[in-house]
């Protein structure tokens, strides 16, 4: 069954490419509007021959990279927090639930403002995105955690260190890893946006600039890249979910 | 005791907590940082929104274009995502063919096709509401997808026995045990519409909130950029407590459904 579906799948995308090709090379003279396959994978060689694509590429997976890290850790630390202690919750809840309703795209602009064109914006925006997203997960999972695990933990005379590490945190990695998954596609998007907005560096920025020269393969060159950067990092997740957390079914495609 | 007072001490830790970050931005806005290009008082962006509101009213043109893209778009979201949604449940055929296409579709970062489709639809309404519109019909197809997979088998089975045809078991049965699912992905998809919205007014558009708020932006109107952002914040809320509450009356016997 799974070999038909990739076998059906395979089937599938190669038609698509022979369609598209096709009909660009026989309906179209501008390839303005459609480039057609072959002329884009030309412009990705060419890209890729002239360092231009390793440049660009770098600059977003670093900034990304940082963003993410320092928001995994500062997330489960105030996470955990807020999931301990009623009071932290509380006191924080107004200010996350505000964070998390605020579409992010509409904060970039600020955040530029505040923190220039640089890298270092960038990396807020992911930051301020995959944050928000793991604080709430992880509250979340150390308030579900289940009390029959706490009461063997007292029973086996665990410290709070102990019961911290080995009963707390691996009942809430699950949920931990969930708001990295949600993090990772929109901190994606969030960090395209600012790169768009204003940047010298960075796949979004040479998405602004092939648009704005009209430089159609060289867009869809990027186009493609980011699809295949958004499916790779949505795989690797799902893949780290389901070693962590196999008892939960995960699916094939999660709505955010 | 106890209860009652656990709930006012809640609440006063929560207005507290506001309170005391409010008093702490404008401390910062005015005898710290005092530069009116990075920070203003809280105390100004609401006068702004009161003067945008009722004195000069000039919030209502950006309010009035963003809420009809953003209407369009999700319309034709729910419309074109549903059906497909359910037939990709009902035929395996059919899923493994699209499933590739929608997989990388889903996956990739919405803001990417922008200009794309700025190319194909122009600046008009066009591009924005096909923007808005990818972003929303996504989970709304996929959830109708887990909604249609996800029905009892035995209420298919007791539909058997009563020797339903097709047509009156999808709309029997089929349909009604996948509508909470299918709500859930609306709800899930107001967000998304609304960045959509955001992402589709910043390319070439001379009026909707999104662009108020990149015009602030790259005039340096923080005031201005706050109240449009504070908008769009407000707008999401609203729009997803408006379609829990239809959640609710619809079907009522369910408390929450669950996101796929």
């Amino acid at each position: 069954m799974p070999r038909k579906e990739i076998v059906r799948g395979c089937v599938s995308i190669c038609a698509g490419l022979v369609i598209w090709e096709v009909l660009t090379r026989l309906l179209l003279e501008n390839e303005l509007l459609i480039p057609p396959p072959s002329s884009v994978i030309r412009s990705f060689w060419r890209m890729a021959i002239s360092g231009q694509l390793n440049k660009h590429f770098t600059a977003t997976l670093i900034e990304f990279f940082y963003g993410f890290t320092t928001a995994c850790l500062v997330g489960i630390v105030i996470g955990y927090f807020m999931g301990m202690h009623r009071w932290f919750d509380e006191i924080m809840d107004p200010w996350i639930a505000t964070l998390y309703s605020i579409p992010i795209i509409t904060v970039v602009p600020l955040i530029i403002i505040w923190f220039g064109i640089g890298m270092v914006s960038k990396v807020i925006v992911v930051f301020k995105i995959t944050a928000v997203a793991i604080i709430l997960n992880t509250a979340a999972g150390i308030k579900n955690l289940d009390p029959v695990w706490l009461e063997l933990a007292k029973s086996l005379r665990l410290s709070r260190w102990e019961t911290t590490y080995k009963i707390r945190f691996p009942g809430a990695l699950p949920y931990i890893i969930t708001g990295m998954r949600l993090g990772v596609g929109r901190a994606l998007l969030g960090v395209i946006v600012a790169e768009l907005m204003a940047a010298n560096a960075g796949l979004g920025y040479l998405l602004r600039d092939s648009s704005e020269t009209w430089d159609s393969p060289k867009l869809f060159v990027t186009v493609i890249l980011l699809a295949a950067i958004g499916l790779a990092s949505f795989n690797l997740i799902k893949r780290l979910e389901q070693k962590m957390a196999p008892w939960r079914q995960s699916a094939e495609w999660t709505a955010e | 005791m106890n209860k009652r007072d656990g709930k006012l001490a809640t609440s006063f830790l929560k207005i507290g907590s506001v309170a005391a970050g409010l008093s702490l931005w404008h401390m910062l806005a005015v005898y710290v940082i005092n530069d009116t290009t990075l920070l203003v008082s809280p105390m100004v962006v609401v006068r702004t929104a009161y003067d945008m509101l009722f004195v000069t009213g000039e919030l209502y043109p950006h309010l009035f274009a963003s809420s009809w893209i953003f209407f369009y778009g999700f319309i034709l979201a729910i419309v074109a995502g549903v059906p497909l949604g359910f037939v990709m449940a009902l035929s395996p055929v059919v899923r493994d063919y699209i499933n590739p296409w929608m997989a990388t579709l889903y996956t990739t970062p919405r803001i990417a096709f922008a200009p794309v489709l700025l190319l194909w639809f122009g600046i008009g309404g066009g591009s924005k509401i096909a923007i808005v519109f990818l972003g929303c019909v996504f989970p709304i197809l996929i959830n109708s997808y887990y909604g249609m997979r996800a029905v009892n088998r035995e209420y298919v089975e007791l539909a058997r026995s009563f020797r339903l045809r097709p047509w009156a078991l999808f709309v029997k049965i089929l349909l009604p045990a996948s509508i909470p699912f299918i709500l859930a992905g609306i709800r899930l998809a107001v967000g998304r519409g609304l960045t959509g919205v955001a992402i589709a007014e910043w390319f070439g558009a001379t009026e909707g909130l999104g662009y108020l708020v990149f015009f602030a932006g790259q005039t340096l109107n923080v005031p201005i950029l706050f109240v449009g952002v504070a908008a769009f914040a407000l707008l999401g809320i609203l729009g997803f407590e408006i379609v829990r509450q239809f959640e609710n009356y619809v079907t009522p016997w369910k408390k929450q459904a669950q996101g796929g």
